[in-house]
């Protein structure tokens, strides 16, 4: 008998000892939260559930669209794109062009407050354009031709520019990585994680890798929203963020894979929409590399592509076609439509060239799922001109190391909230543009691009962007494939929110209906 | 109180002399140190392969457009441009005052990113592996019970089932049936307990299953394995024999001397738990470590990569030292020498 006691002493031990280790844990658990009972307790708090954590807060370092999501609600620059993508007065309420094209003078707001309280000044504008200039952080390239910001009044901001610049304005306010930031905020370093805008919503609090926490700004400049703020919270498979939103448990959501979107028109509480963006994908092949160097394969190539096909498995339906950049949405559209599905006359092409048969080492990233369901299109297509195609899979980081080394025969990727021209021809199509990695020089090409930079009468710079833009495309350094849609899908009592093509994630001017 | 010291001088040596002696203790400080090398190992392994995995954090912070200044003006706030002899040196002694660098992403101190991740990595680790010892135990022993028998070969399809089906598949399953459907369970997210203890479990149910039903899946047949090889044993022939009531040959003889491999494998599971369970908290927007490593292995965030093997390698070691402490309180017969 006092043996079996001591056993059960033993085993009394033990379970005191798992016990105790599994309260230890939940105590360790409990550590470093606060009695805060979040923001989840407000029913006029519009929840939104985007795919990803922002990596920061800091608008003028971050390059991750998740934190421009956010960043859209918290923050302001001078001027920002309506939705037609056209230059509107925010915080500067006006402008003027000085004679020669080099000065722009900016008549800011005044009344304006960052959300401490402190008030918005020209001083302010300087602090944060010289901050990405001088700091030379993520987007100073944007600033490339300003040679100097000055504040010549409380509410007058001069920029001296180096030659004449048509996109400033674009350049300037095109989305939030060109915010103004409150310089206290910025020297401490608390912007990364609790950033101070003037913008409609305030930065509350956040939970790392949970949710961001925004709350309405009762002395916005542009009227308090009407709800009482916006939850982000991360749900990167979209099947759970559908799932949620279903279930109430969020009001807003752009974690729609497009494979969904007929399924959830059909929900009568959900509201769907689809709108065209001005994002481009695009086969870009080596030309550094034989045989792509030579433009009849690169044509071969484009008639033999069935962009129909690839723009359907990727957006089922959702996707429009195209052979330049940009949609027709946008006020930079030119029409082109040299390449239509032609295997015959992609074989005489290839016939010309005298290439009877070619590898082809296609780089795709899984970080980008259509551009391998793109690949695998085209492989089929290509093959029946005798082009054999391996598709290499990378993540994203390894896709841009080989992409900056040139190692590879093509690549597949898409190209962002495109805005101006300037940005998205000089960049990949320019001799001497920075993401030109497929070694595509047109002496035509670049001047027309250099002159498009310096011309201020928008008609005549859309000519010059327009005979640019079909240059690139005869001459397939980029071979456009698509744009994909814009798909946002939100609760019925979520009103008043408009879908942009530019994907700028807009909440203020929303409002909650009492459930029905 | 002026006293006290000069007492305690002496008692303290007392002690010492004590601890050497208790072989407990001896196993103890062996293994504490065998831990300090291994975790030493573990940071040396780390630090050359993130260096050796392709790709460029500051490329991927930049995006797809920026200048070389811009470029070069990242690099050497991040540290990343001086010689990678002095970063890992200067790396090793940080981490052993537990500063563990600050994430390139967002420059938060990695300590503090690891410690507002681990509530809710321990939450679904105890919750899912609670599941799945609630599942095993029954259903291994029942099992092991009815060797050959009908229930025995329900419960070994059953675990196969378990062990085949992908928790991602099981995750959606649960979401579309107790979220989409009944709508009695949040689909996702994570409420700290000591914010909502209701929605904090609630929150949890729907990932702890998931986690537990692959992870019981596993441990069902460890449990079956290990009752089946004590049962074989000539104990519980000979404590039956001595006339004991089956009840108490179940409990004492036959749990205790099973206990000791499924505790091994609990250990194991929990630490594989901890470690993440990445397409779990992916599917339940779970703000765990699994997520936050998966990010920093996207992004090439070495110092948060770094730091969350290492916090994963300290605690699976912690466990393992836990599980050879606990083999010695439930079974006397091994030794801690």
């Amino acid at each position: 008998m006092r043996k079996h006691r001591q056993r059960r002493n033993r085993l009394a031990r033990t379970l005191v000892a798992a016990a105790s280790a599994v309260s230890l844990s939940l105590l360790a658990g409990c550590v470093g939260e606060g009695v805060d009972l979040g923001p989840a307790s407000s029913d006029r708090l519009v929840r939104a559930a985007i795919g990803g954590a922002p990596d920061q807060l800091d608008p003028h370092q971050t390059s991750s669209y998740f934190s421009f999501q956010v960043l859209e609600n918290v923050y302001d620059t001078l001027v920002e794109p309506d939705e037609n993508l056209q230059m509107q007065p925010a915080l500067a309420e006006s402008w003027d062009i000085s004679e020669d094209q080099l000065t722009w003078t900016f008549h800011l707001r005044e009344g304006v407050t960052f959300h401490d309280g402190s008030d918005f000044t020209a001083e302010d504008v300087v602090y944060s354009y010289t901050r990405i200039i001088d700091e030379e952080l993520a987007n100073a390239w944007r600033l490339a031709t300003v040679e100097e910001v000055t504040a010549t009044g409380e509410y007058t901001v001069e920029i001296g520019v180096s030659q004449p610049t048509p996109n400033l304005l674009t350049a300037i306010g095109g989305f939030k990585g060109m915010a103004i930031v409150s310089e206290d905020n910025a020297e401490s370093g608390d912007i990364a994680q609790h950033p101070i805008g003037t913008g409609p919503f305030s930065f509350r609090d956040s939970r790392d890798g949970d949710y961001i926490w925004l709350e309405s700004n009762p002395d916005y400049w542009g009227g308090a929203p009407a709800v009482d703020g916006v939850q982000f919270s991360y749900i990167s498979e979209p099947t759970t963020a559908i799932a949620a939103l279903r279930s109430g448990e969020v009001d807003w959501t752009d974690s729609v894979p497009p494979q969904q979107v007929e399924a959830l028109s059909r929900d009568q509480a959900i509201a769907l929409d689809t709108l065209v963006s001005t994002d481009y994908w695009y086969l870009a092949m080596n030309q550094d590399r034989e045989p792509w160097s030579d433009e009849r394969v690169r044509q071969a190539v484009a008639y033999a592509v069935d962009r129909d096909s690839i723009a359907q498995v990727v957006g089922y339906g959702t996707a429009v076609v195209n052979q330049l950049a940009i949609p027709e949405t946008s006020p930079w559209y030119a029409a082109y439509d040299r390449y239509s599905l032609d295997p015959g006359q992609a074989q005489e092409l290839m016939d010309e060239a005298g290439v009877s048969e070619a590898s082809m080492d296609l780089m795709v990233s899984t970080d980008y799922p259509e551009t391998v369901t793109a690949a695998q299109v085209i492989a089929d297509n290509l093959a029946a001109i005798g082009i054999d195609v391996s598709i290499r899979t990378l993540d994203m980081a390894t896709w841009l190391d080989d992409q900056d080394q040139g190692e590879f025969d093509a690549l597949i990727m898409g190209w962002l909230g495109n805005l101006d021209p300037d940005d998205y021809y000089y960049a990949q199509h320019h001799s001497e543009g920075p993401s030109n990695a497929q070694g595509y020089a047109n002496p035509d090409v670049d001047e027309l691009l250099d002159a498009g930079r310096q011309e201020l009468d928008e008609d005549r710079r859309r000519e010059l962007y327009a005979e640019a833009a079909t240059l690139i495309a005869d001459d397939v350094s980029y071979l456009y494939l698509y744009n994909p849609s814009v798909i946002q899908a939100h609760a019925q009592r979520l009103t008043g929110y408009e879908m942009r093509s530019d994907r700028a994630v807009r909440f203020r001017d929303v409002n909650l209906e009492e459930d029905a | 109180m002026s006293a006290a010291p000069q007492n305690a001088a002496p008692a303290s040596q007392t002690a010492s002399s004590k601890v050497l002696s208790s072989p407990v203790l001896r196993f103890l400080a062996r293994r504490l140190l065998y831990t300090a090398v291994v975790l030493l190992g573990v940071m040396v392994v780390v630090f050359a392969l993130v260096q050796l995995v392709p790709g460029d954090p500051i490329r991927i912070a930049l995006g797809t457009r920026y200048t070389p200044e811009t470029y070069a003006a990242l690099q050497a706030a991040s540290g990343l441009d001086r010689p990678l002899p002095v970063q890992f040196f200067s790396y090793i002694g940080s981490a052993l005052t537990g500063d563990l660098g600050v994430s390139f992403r967002n420059g938060a101190p990695v300590t503090l990113l690891l410690l507002e991740r681990l509530p809710a990595t321990l939450t679904l680790a105890l919750g899912g592996l609670v599941v799945a010892l609630l599942i095993a135990i029954p259903l291994g022993t029942l099992a092991a019970l009815k060797e050959g028998g009908w229930a025995d070969g329900v419960v070994r399809v059953l675990s196969q089932i378990g062990v085949s089906v992908p928790d991602f598949w099981m995750g959606m399953l649960l979401i579309t049936l107790f979220s989409t459907v009944l709508g009695w369970l949040p689909s996702a997210g994570y409420t700290p307990f000591t914010q909502d203890p209701a929605g904090w479990l609630s929150h949890l149910l729907l990932p702890a299953v998931t986690v537990g039903l692959v992870s019981g899946a596993i441990m069902t047949r460890y449990v079956r394995a290990a009752v089946l090889d004590v049962a074989h044993a000539g104990v519980i022939r000979t404590a039956r024999s001595k006339g004991l009531r089956r009840a108490v040959v179940l409990g004492r003889h036959l749990g205790r001397n099973a206990l000791v491999p499924v505790l091994t494998i609990a250990g194991i599971q929990l630490a594989t738990l901890l470690g993440g369970v990445i397409v779990v908290e992916v599917v339940f927007a779970w703000p765990g470590l699994g997520r936050m490593m998966f990010d920093a292995v996207s992004s090439r965030d070495y110092p948060v990569i770094q730091g969350a093997v290492l916090l994963i390698a300290v605690i699976f070691l912690l466990i393992n030292l836990i599980v050879d402490l606990l083999y010695a309180i439930v079974d006397p017969r091994i030794r801690l020498a």
